[in-house]
């Protein structure tokens, strides 16, 4: 085990479909700051099982999507999926390529702890490559809690690896 | 009376692919296949630098990425009048080979094989048997009972825990599976080898492209430097890791795939006489090995085939404008002219005019426009794009390559040529082919090496790079064989920008709606007839449809007349 790629964030979505590739602006973004050692970004697109190789490589994998649900624009959540049907409905463009490859991975006995970020929008039908602005709006608190939760999962790790050292 | 049921793929890589069909006394009597879904890439791409473009295109669709950004600088290096160097063209070959090893295993193992293999019935399968057959088809290493009996085990373990995961959605019991419980087992033991194998050849793409998915491409050439002892480019010891990949990846499909299909297909020699269709074939050819401007050079030769008569191959042009035109005649779409004419895509029009049913609806009213898809035609004629054009275009224009592999898979399963106009020949037809270009990855991959040993290390041509060289205005066409199928884009650049950028791909040709003379196209027509033993699990419309690997990771669900939910099957296409 390397203690330096422990945590991977893999932002997905279509960059051309407006708010749909909120996980993709969230990976650019996140590749302009400077990271804790440990942390990769991956900007996953709309790749389904091309991405299985990521997800085999990291033990936390921090996942960025958006999702078409009844919550207001913009609401930021954060869930623990350990199987495919944890995945909220209708998540954008790749629903099933990753909840199949979550299938798969589970299939392979090669789950990683996932953490999902979802993030509400209102239409899978929008074209352009901006966010409207109420995603807009809600990315900076998007990055402070995708930050908060690194530091606190990197945290857990410390402590894990003194209890193993006693 | 007939009754019509709705099979509606729920995506959004390439759009939502969505089937009506009419069925009378158990088979298909009508169907209508609509795409529900709008993209308008050209909006997007307009008042860019072409330069650019390869980018944007690159992420309309996750699966074929890489194919599109390869069109995309190809058009622009037309428009432009740029060559690329030898080592460029080879590293584009490369990276399409390795997207077509990946492209075909996925799509027959996590696509379509859980539409001919039983899942359930495979957990009954006597592992000692399994592994004499495994043994006796291939070579391949992992064949022994304990193997087979430890994937039964892993995969009961998967039952038992409640979790059927990507199980759950299958007709499993269904009467249409027809294979003995060993060779169900052999299919599911791959399911698993396959999902394992995929994710190493899909490294190719990220040496070369820098990164997977949605690699580098660059105008002129490839982004990538080559020197055997750069320590941070693509140095000796990533080509032997290149080489490496791509052996593995042959002997997989030589000794995995292929037998496997073969083994499938020999209890379905019934598919053989279905789902053909229109019997009309398009390929704009492929895999050039000198240069992309000479044609007959292609690996995969360009052509058309017109009524099932391999004895003609017919050229094809798309710069004529009255080759290659789109219709909208059953489509969501405006022209400035009015519907009724077709348009070449330089020409081209994306204006959308919905009028279609507000969703959520029962049923597409198709007597009026019932897609986002256009119609596009080849002198008038639908045509068929894919493996299994590609194919037939490769054994009637009489190369060897083509004609020894066709001819062995004929004789193995002892049916006649008719056979091939089929779903089952689609089917074969994509093996054939993916184990054509895993074999071709070799040479290309020996000749890249043997240029860089002879100190040619040029990977792009880059005169052409500022604008300032540029015409004032230029139009260029650029085309590749997807994985799916013929692939071309057309653009229009004027004072260095793009003025107009028109795509029609593979599933425009196939899953287009029928055209303003009533003429089905691909996807329709290859459903009539198609018998249908219950309606309520349509398993044959999925083998039919599947067989042309419909561009999407796509989750099929299935209503009744009312619009109700009845079953959902889900389907893995990447």
């Amino acid at each position: 085990m390397t203690p330096e790629k422990r945590i991977l964030i893999l932002g997905i979505g279509n960059y051309l479909m407006g708010d749909e590739g909120v996980g993709v602006h969230v990976a650019n973004r996140l590749q302009q700051q400077r990271l804790p050692p440990g942390v990769d970004v991956v900007d996953g697109g709309t790749g389904g099982f091309h991405l299985l190789g990521y997800f085999e490589g990291y033990e936390t994998v921090i996942l960025v999507d958006a999702t078409l649900d009844d919550n207001p624009l913009g609401t930021i959540r954060l869930i623990r999926p350990r199987f495919a049907q944890d995945f909220p409905k209708a998540m954008s463009t790749h629903d099933i390529g990753l909840k199949d490859m979550v299938s798969a991975l589970q299939l392979l006995d090669k789950m990683p702890v996932i953490h999902l970020f979802v993030v509400s929008i209102e239409s899978l039908q929008q074209q352009g490559i901006d966010l409207t602005a109420p995603i807009e709006k809600a990315m900076p608190l998007l990055m402070v809690k995708i930050f908060d939760l690194v530091n606190k999962l990197q945290k857990e790790t410390k402590e894990t690896n003194m209890l193993t050292v006693v | 009376m007939s009754t019509r049921i709705v099979v509606d793929p729920i995506t959004r890589i390439e759009g939502h692919l969505r089937i009506e069909a009419d069925i009378e006394n158990g088979k298909i009597k009508d169907a209508f296949s609509s795409g529900t879904m709008v993209r308008l890439l050209e909006e997007i791409l307009k008042g860019r630098d072409p330069k650019d473009a390869w980018a944007f295109v690159g992420r309309v669709c996750g699966v074929c990425t890489s194919i599109h950004s390869l069109t995309s600088v190809r058009t622009v290096e037309d428009a432009l009048d740029i060559t690329i160097p030898p080592n460029a063209e080879l590293v584009r070959n490369l990276m399409f080979c390795s997207l077509y090893m990946h492209d075909h295993v996925v799509h027959f193992y996590h696509l379509h094989a859980m539409d001919w293999v039983d899942v359930v019935a495979a957990l009954k399968a006597d592992p000692k048997k399994t592994s004499e057959l495994a043994q006796s088809i291939s070579k391949w290493p992992k064949s022994s009972p304990g193997y087979f009996s430890d994937i039964q085990e892993r995969i009961k373990k998967f039952v038992a825990s409640g979790q059927l995961g990507i199980f759950a959605n299958g007709y499993w019991g269904h009467p249409a599976y027809k294979l003995p419980a060993e060779v169900n087992l052999i299919g599911l033991a791959h399911y698993l080898e396959a999902l394992e194998w995929q994710k190493e050849i899909v490294k190719v793409q990220a040496i070369f492209g820098g990164k997977n998915p949605h690699p580098n491409f660059l105008v002129g050439g490839m982004a990538c430097s080559i020197s055997l002892d750069d320590v941070s480019g693509i140095n000796a010891e990533r080509l032997a890791y290149v080489g490496q990949l791509l052996q593995d990846g042959k002997e997989f499909i030589e000794q995995v795939y292929i037998p496997d299909l073969m083994a499938i297909a020999s209890f379905y020699k019934d598919w053989g006489a279905i789902g053909g269709g229109l019997g009309n074939y398009l390929v704009y050819g492929d895999l050039p090995t000198n240069g992309y401007r000479d044609q007959s050079s292609y690996k995969f030769p360009a052509g058309a085939i017109l009524n099932k008569d391999i004895s003609k191959v017919y050229d094809v042009d798309l710069r004529k404008e009255e080759e290659v035109q789109e219709f909208i005649t059953n489509s969501w779409y405006d022209y400035k002219d009015g519907k009724k004419k077709g348009l070449h895509p330089w020409k081209g029009e994306s204006k959308v005019n919905y009028t279609g049913p507000k969703p959520p609806f029962a049923n597409l009213d198709t007597s009026k426009e019932y897609s986002y898809i256009k119609t596009p035609r080849w002198k008038g004629n639908a045509m068929e794009v894919g493996p299994l054009a590609r194919v037939l275009v490769g054994y009637a224009r009489g190369r060897e390559d083509f004609k020894a592999v066709v001819d062995k898979a004929l004789i193995d399963l002892n049916v006649p040529v008719a056979a091939l106009f089929s779903t089952l020949g689609r089917t074969a037809a994509r093996g054939l082919e993916c184990m054509l270009v895993s074999q071709w990855a070799q040479e290309f991959y020996d000749q890249l090496i043997a240029n860089i040993k002879n100190g040619d290390t040029r990977m792009a041509e880059m005169s052409k790079f500022d604008p300032a060289t540029w015409p004032k205005t230029a139009l260029g066409v650029g085309h590749a064989e997807a994985p799916r199928g013929a692939l071309a884009h057309w653009i229009n650049i004027e004072d260095t920008k793009i003025a107009n950028y028109q795509l029609v791909v593979p599933t425009t040709w196939n899953a287009s709606p029928r055209d303003g003379n009533g003429k089905l196209s691909a996807y329709e027509a290859a459903l009539i007839d198609t018998p249908v033993a219950d309606e309520k699990q349509p398993l044959e419309i999925l083998r039919t449809i599947h067989s042309f690997d419909p561009c999407m990771a796509c989750s099929v669900h299935i209503y009744d007349e009312d619009g109700k939910h009845i079953s959902r099957i889900s389907v893995v296409g990447d």
